[in-house]
């Protein structure tokens, strides 16, 4: 690495292109900071997908002012798919080879800002759309082959975005800024993700593409996560992600860059059934992302690709390594992605007070008392502050009186549970078995309608500690024939 | 230097002064070459006699007696030897002090004592970068091996008040170090009149090769040698000495002395031609102390600006000047400049400051050239910045 700059660079340094803020702009976007010494903002014009204009501005070294002028060059009248591909390495080709060491971060902070203001173009594009929730699904199952894939930077969904790329599709690559993730946290969608995630799709030589969400995920799915607390009910985070967001705002980028297809890296597959795209378990059970996957509208479904459901995690972690992508060694990710530390009470007590109440039997004794129902939830065994005999389990909270029910571990069994909320693949009859939590296991099951077009689950064998809020997921074999929301009685 | 630019970055390194090169050629490649200054023989009697007559060049310039000037590779050999070497023959003082504005030399010698278990106080400085002898006395302390506070500082030019720093530690009986790299050849500096133990200079800086410095080192005052081996310069610094360097720095000192008076004048005025010009400008600062300071020193902050942005514009316009603080190269970006931090500023404003330093050759023309550039950067670099608005 040379350790002083190429003469490129200093021709860009005392002769900026490109310099200014554009009137009119459709994006603009800034990355860096005054008090790390480098601030990098551009404003761009978007229409028709294809960036009409550019300006840009750096308070910085050398290297951030020439690598901001070598990129509005780069992406000025290009196609927007062409200008989201620029890659770290092609700007220092443009700098006439690599910078100085040290001096590496020009190129990142530059690309961050230029991907801010695309970012910013979409997300006013987009309007309430993306925080409403977007209503236009289509099937997108035309000729083309091409493909939306949404990355996190680990990788799954690199692998994703590479099988796609070698099946022949035209792929652009999406990362959602879903919540403000601390910075370097191991959980997906914290900055430094982004950063990561755009540096991968770059070095497969695939556009990137960034979409804030923040609102959108924030009404969908933290409300519920800490409502659901409140009311005593079990949430799952990543279903209703999964029900409004995620794909969702795959098939708007989809449909606004006029590609067919979406994909995403979750372990499951697509089968063509007489009724239609349905869902189906992938083939490496162990990784079985259906149970959270079951709210995915059926027209999305239907334009959606699932390129690991036919590879075990084994494999997906060869391609990635014989493929050299820095992704192979990345950890899994399994916290709740807004909750890095783990510790959801904490988050959840952040947002909702939580009311002393009284622990009780089932005969309504009182047994002692507690701090919040927040820290309870049905089946827990631990920390419920009683002394017994026999363990003791919370068999229900009951959010309105703010009393914590406890019994014996039988106490928990349930034969029959109700569903609501349902979205089905295939007509109900079809269902065989259901499968009530994460990694439980499915039993077999009865379907009885029940009024508000909800059902209930006669089970074939006992379940211990539904809790409603869970999932209930229909098969049908390995087929999903459709998943609800356990609601409260039967 | 060579290039045909103008050179405005005499704090980083001084041109060689055609007469010091001539005085050192006759022992690079001439009559007098290649004798070792240890050997018996007649050719090392002649390049000892060279090095007696550059001590004493070197020697008269800080006003020390000829014995008391040992000569090293260096200003920042020099300022390790009287920090690493006052401490270790002090054995029980476990407590150094030094400024919070030294030159990174005396500032890594107390960060190793301080990995070695002693205790650092770093004294601070006001907002011209002066410290205080209130607060030097407030921190000596029984166990005290050392003080170290530099004469003029390198980056904002600021003179400390080193007759009283070092005062103050002769009658508490502390040793005192003075870093005098930049003040030697620029400011008067006498040894008989100022009680420091001890004084580090380096030949660069006044017109001198490279490579070569001395320490001087009060008789009486007890240093520990720091690199070991045949025992030349008394003991105190092995290794076979640089004749020819040595030899250009007696040369370039005698210069010093003799041209002191002059270069001084001209070096102020035109100081003073560039601070009213730069100062004109909108958003430009001057740091370190407005009268306190050295004669050829501007240090300038410069709003909206990032410092190595502008001293690489400036050098594609033909002027070759310093910044203010280095952008580190490292991963982790920028590293603001401890000295204008320990003064106060921000980091923001730390990033852009560059330093103008002038010399006894600079001119006039140089001067106001160099000013319509400055002034050309600076507007074109903010109309660039996003975080600068000409109001």
């Amino acid at each position: 690495m040379p350790d002083r700059y190429n003469p490129q660079v200093i021709d860009h340094l005392v002769r900026p292109r490109n310099v200014g803020e554009l009137e009119g702009a459709s994006g603009t976007g800034e990355s860096g900071d005054a008090s790390c010494g480098d601030v990098a903002r551009f404003t761009v014009r978007i229409a028709e997908n294809r960036v009409e204009g550019v300006r840009y501005k750096v308070y910085g070294c050398a290297a951030c002012i020439a690598a901001g002028s070598a990129l509005s060059e780069l992406v000025s009248d290009a196609s927007l798919l062409d200008a989201a591909r620029v890659s770290g390495v092609d700007l220092e080709e443009a700098l006439g080879g690599p910078l100085p060491a040290g001096k590496e971060h020009a190129l990142t902070l530059v690309l961050d800002a230029l991907h801010k203001a695309i970012e910013d173009h979409w997300n006013r594009e987009a309007g309430e759309m993306l925080v409403e929730g977007y209503g236009g699904l289509r099937a997108g199952t035309g000729g083309k082959k091409t493909v939306v894939v949404a990355t996190s930077g680990g990788v799954d969904s690199a692998v994703t975005a590479l099988l796609m790329k070698e099946a022949g599709y035209e792929v652009a690559c999406v990362t959602f800024r879903l919540h403000d993730g601390e910075r370097g946290s191991r959980s997906c969608c914290s900055p430094d993700t982004v950063l990561f995630a755009r540096d991968t799709a770059h070095r497969m030589g695939l556009p990137h593409f960034t979409l804030n969400l923040k609102e959108l995920f924030d009404r969908r799915v933290m409300e519920d996560f800490v409502g659901s607390y409140a009311e005593g009910r079990t949430p799952n985070p990543c279903v209703s992600c999964n029900a409004h967001v995620k794909f969702h705002a795959a098939s708007f980028l989809a449909d606004k860059l006029g590609f067919e297809r979406v994909a995403t890296g979750h372990y499951a597959r697509v089968v063509e059934e007489p009724e239609g795209a349905t869902m189906a378990r992938p083939v490496d059970e162990a990784k079985d992302q259906t149970y959270v996957l079951w709210p995915v509208p059926r027209e999305l479904l239907a334009r959606t690709i699932f390129p690991l459901g036919e590879h075990r995690k084994e494999e997906v972690r060869r391609i990635a390594e014989d493929r050299g992508l820095a992704v192979a060694y990345t950890p899994e990710s399994q916290d709740i992605c807004f909750i890095p530390d783990g510790d959801y009470r904490g988050f959840v007590r952040k947002s909702v007070a939580a009311e002393p109440g009284e622990i009780v039997d089932r005969e309504g004794r009182a047994l002692g008392r507690h701090k919040g129902v927040v820290d309870f939830t049905v089946g827990q065994r631990r920390g419920i502050g009683v002394a017994a005999p026999t363990p003791l389990y919370v068999t229900e909270v009951r959010p309105k009186t703010g009393q914590v029910v406890v019994g014996k571990k039988a106490d928990l069994e349930t034969r029959e549970v109700r569903v609501g909320g349902l979205n089905w693949f295939l007509p109900p009859e079809r269902a065989g078995s259901v499968q009530i939590r994460y990694n439980g296991r499915p039993v077999p099951c009865e379907m009885e309608h029940a009024e508000g077009g909800e059902v209930v689950a006669h089970l074939g064998a006992p379940v211990f500690g539904v809790a409603p809020g869970q999932s209930a997921v229909f098969y049908d074999g390995d087929k999903v024939v459709g998943g609800g929301v356990v609601r409260r009685d039967t | 230097m060579t290039d045909g630019s103008v050179y405005l970055d005499h704090a980083a390194t001084t041109p060689l002064d055609r007469r010091v090169l001539e005085a050192m050629l006759p022992h690079l490649g001439g009559a007098a070459a290649g004798g070792n200054p240890s050997s018996l023989h007649g050719a090392g009697a002649g390049a000892r006699e060279a090095v007696e007559a550059a001590r004493a060049e070197v020697a008269a310039l800080v006003g020390a007696r000829p014995a008391e000037i040992f000569f090293t590779s260096g200003g920042t050999e020099g300022d390790n030897l009287a920090v690493l070497g006052l401490a270790a023959a002090r054995r029980g003082k476990r407590h150094v002090v030094v400024s919070a504005v030294e030159h990174a030399a005396v500032r890594g010698a107390a960060a190793h004592l301080e990995s070695r278990g002693y205790d650092v106080t770093r004294l601070g400085v006001d907002a011209d970068g002066r410290v205080s002898p209130d607060a030097l006395a407030d921190a000596l302390r029984q166990d005290t091996a050392l003080v170290a506070v530099m004469w003029a500082n390198n980056e904002v030019g600021t003179v400390q008040p080193v007759a009283e720093l070092a005062g103050l530690c002769e009658e508490r009986g502390v040793p005192f170090h003075a870093d005098a790299v930049q003040a030697a050849g620029r400011l008067p500096i006498d040894v008989s009149r100022v009680p420091v133990s001890t004084l580090a200079v380096s030949s660069h800086k006044l017109y001198g090769p490279q490579g070569v410095g001395a320490l001087y080192v009060r008789e009486g005052v007890e240093v520990a040698p720091i690199v070991f081996g045949g025992g030349q310069e008394g003991g105190l610094r092995s290794g076979t000495e640089n004749v020819a360097g040595i030899v250009g720095f007696g040369a370039a000192a005698r210069l010093a002395s003799e041209e002191m008076g002059y270069r001084a004048r001209h070096e102020e005025g035109l100081r003073e031609l560039l601070l009213r010009g730069a100062l004109a400008l909108p958003g430009v600062r001057l740091n370190g102390h407005r009268s306190e300071r050295l004669s050829n020193n501007v240090h300038l902050c410069v709003d909206g600006v990032e410092a190595e942005s502008l001293v690489l514009f400036l050098d594609a316009l033909g002027y070759a000047v310093g910044s203010g603080s280095a952008c580190a190269s490292s991963s982790a970006g920028h590293k603001a400049s401890p000295v204008l931090l320990a003064m106060g500023r921000g980091e923001d404003e730390a990033f852009s400051a560059v330093r103008v330093t002038v010399g006894k050759d600079s001119t006039r023309g140089e001067v106001e050239g160099f000013l319509g550039a400055f002034s050309a950067a600076v507007s074109q670099l903010r109309e660039l910045s996003p975080l600068y608005a000409s109001s």
